[in-house]
């Protein structure tokens, strides 16, 4: 087993008397995708903004490939090679996707704009992730949800990143542009790189991830590899009981069935 | 065109997803690769070539329906007054694109043109042995420090730019009024060899029209090859989006406010040189007509698109309107309407365009999200 890319161990986190994050651990390997799961309020979107940076854990050690590392501010996750994105996709609607891709890095030459280095790299880091794109010239307004999403993954994928922290990828898309997403994260893994995927949706954490970090009250409630576990356990795990609606119907509609 | 395999793409993905995960890739791939930016790589520039053209033509249209109407329309000096008359205008309309751009507006052009166009004939007056071009780069100075003001307030106190140059609007204007005090400055006032600056003309352009097309081409230049030009738009496109990747937006959005502000500053330089008598009413109600020749110009009002070459033809299409309704026997009462009808021409036919490039785009399917 390789020698995990990121490892957080102890994070504590707590905003005022509410303490969101408790003592808890992950750690994710290179090529591996993991899901991290919890109920509203477990946690989730407090560790992400750990790991990103955004706001800092209260005490715990971070590890990056097995160095123990600070992280104060979002500068300091991207320059150790964590690229986050957000539910909500940050792009900017009348741009193209060549201005998108590059906003912020852009590409000059002699001070000017570089537009031809910026569409063949921009080629170049699609067709690397075998997404297809009608044209790199129109704004992103014209495209679909899932496309947006692809485009707002890609573009993190510039800063060469080592692990990518997913927030909500598929909230708000539709059956096919989801699978979309899904595929492009099982690319990522192929890459070799770390994912840590936030999701509500069981279906997509079945589908691509490897194994599954369930958080419930800020605390670690168990870490399944999702190809030998059941859906019921993770329920179970993210809910805190075996005993609960979820689990509690699915066992109904099994003995109906039988 | 490539609409139809886009919407081929989804489904492909979906069936890949039902083998294993290793297998995913190995289905795509024999889809033929697809070059992309083919073809509709240039619809979106063709969408705002297209409202360019159309300005130019609606252009070209007026002015041989005029001449027609009145030979005398396309003489020297008529096309010389023509342009004088639109070298303001194109002015400003290039420094309120590019305050519009980053999702702001900035109302207090014409106060500023007024206040910078008295500053010139007062310093004139009062310290008579200053050399012109000093003068003139006083003039600019004032109306970049109103910029610097509007700027101030918009990026730094975060107050709404509409509500912040209002307030500045009257408040410019009402000390230009002070300063003034009744007192105008006429043309006797002011040395002959500022006053000939808008005689002078190269290849038979005036000089003040080439300084505008200069101020075109400098900001156009700007705006599409610089990356800070390339981020007014972004800013102006999703605020929230160019604070993530690290813009600096609140410097994004002051510098067009001391930019425009040092245009509306030139312009009040250049006012004061071509008619000589200043008093403080000089440039009210400007304002409106600049915002209207940029939206005209296809700028949109929310950000985040148009450039300054198509402000600056909204400028001249509205100039050249201001000239032609009186030579074809409209009354004046009609020129604000036909403004008004141009307007909303404009940008019924921007909306038209932009549903009908989405349509083609996504080939008939609905956004997913």
């Amino acid at each position: 087993m390789s020698r995990p890319v990121l490892e957080l161990s102890g994070i504590s986190k707590s905003f005022g008397a509410v303490q969101a994050l408790n003592q808890v651990d992950l750690a994710v390997d290179p090529g591996e995708v993991v899901a991290l799961l919890g109920d509203n309020g477990a946690g989730k979107s407090t560790l992400v903004k750990v790991i990103a940076g955004v706001n800092s854990g209260d005490s715990g050690d971070i590890l990056w490939e097995g160095k123990r590392v600070e992280i104060n501010r979002p500068a300091d996750a991207q320059r150790l090679g964590i690229a986050t994105i957000y539910q909500d996709l940050a792009l900017c609607d009348n741009l193209d996707i060549v201005a998108n891709l590059f906003l912020g890095v852009e590409k000059t030459a002699f001070g000017a704009l570089d537009e031809v280095d910026m569409e063949r790299r921009a080629t170049e880091l699609l067709d690397s992730l075998s997404v297809k794109m009608p044209s790199l010239r129109v704004p992103v307004a014209s495209l679909s949800g899932g496309q947006r999403q692809i485009i707002a993954i890609a573009r993190a994928l510039l800063g060469e990143p080592k692990v990518v922290l997913l927030d909500e990828p598929t909230a708000a898309l539709g059956v096919a542009q989801t699978a979309q997403v899904l595929d492009l994260i099982e690319r990522l893994r192929d890459r070799g790189l770390g994912v840590i995927l936030v999701s509500h949706n069981m279906a997509d954490v079945r589908a691509v991830a490897d194994r599954a970090a369930v958080l419930r009250l800020g605390r670690n409630a168990g870490d399944f590899g999702v190809e030998e576990t059941s859906y019921e356990e993770i329920v179970a795990a993210i809910t805190g009981a075996s005993d609960n609606p979820v689990s509690r119907r699915a066992s109904v509609t099994r003995t109906e069935e039988a | 065109m490539s609409g139809t395999e886009e919407t081929g793409a989804p489904a492909a993905g979906t069936a890949a997803r039902t083998g294993p995960p290793g297998a995913a890739a190995g289905e795509a791939a024999p889809q033929p690769p697809k070059e992309h930016g083919a073809g509709d790589g240039r619809a979106g520039r063709r969408i705002r070539q297209v409202r360019e053209l159309g300005i130019l033509l609606a252009l070209a249209l007026l002015v041989a329906v005029t001449t027609l109407a009145n030979p005398g329309f396309l003489s020297g000096q008529s096309v010389r007054d023509l342009l004088l008359g639109a070298t303001l205008l194109t002015i400003l309309a290039v420094g309120q694109s590019m305050v519009l751009i980053t999702r702001n507006v900035d109302l207090s052009v014409g106060s500023v043109m007024g206040l910078s166009a008295f500053a010139v004939g007062v310093t004139f007056v009062s310290l008579p042995g200053l050399p012109t071009p000093i003068v003139m780069a006083i003039g600019v100075l004032v109306g970049t420090l109103c910029g610097v003001v509007n700027g101030v307030l918009v990026a730094a106190a975060r107050v709404p730019a509409l509500v912040v140059t209002l307030g500045t609007l009257y408040m410019f204007r009402g000390i230009d009024y002070w300063w003034a005090g009744g007192r105008q400055i006429n043309a006797a006032d002011m040395p002959d060899g500022f006053l000939g600056l808008a005689r002078i003309t190269l290849f038979g352009i005036p000089l003040p029209a080439v300084v505008a097309l200069a101020v075109v081409l400098a900001a156009g230049w700007y705006l599409r090859n610089y990356r800070s030009g390339r981020e007014l738009y972004a800013v102006g496109s999703e605020p929230a989006a160019a604070r993530l990747v690290g813009i600096p937006v609140d410097r994004r959005v002051f510098a067009p406010f001391v930019i425009n502000g040092s245009l509306a500053g030139l312009a009040g330089v250049l006012y004061a040189a071509r008619f000589g008598t200043l008093d403080a009413t000089v440039g009210t109600g400007l304002e409106l007509e600049v915002v209207a020749a940029a939206v005209v110009g296809g700028v949109a009002i929310f950000g985040g698109s148009g450039t300054v070459y198509g402000a600056a033809l909204g400028a001249l299409l509205l100039s050249t309107i201001d000239a032609a309704l009186p030579m074809l026997q409209v009354g004046s009462f009609w020129q604000q309407a036909v403004v008004g009808l141009l307007i909303l021409v404009s940008i019924g036919l921007d909306r038209l365009l932009a549903v009908r490039a989405a349509r083609r785009l996504r080939g008939g399917g609905s956004r997913g999200a």
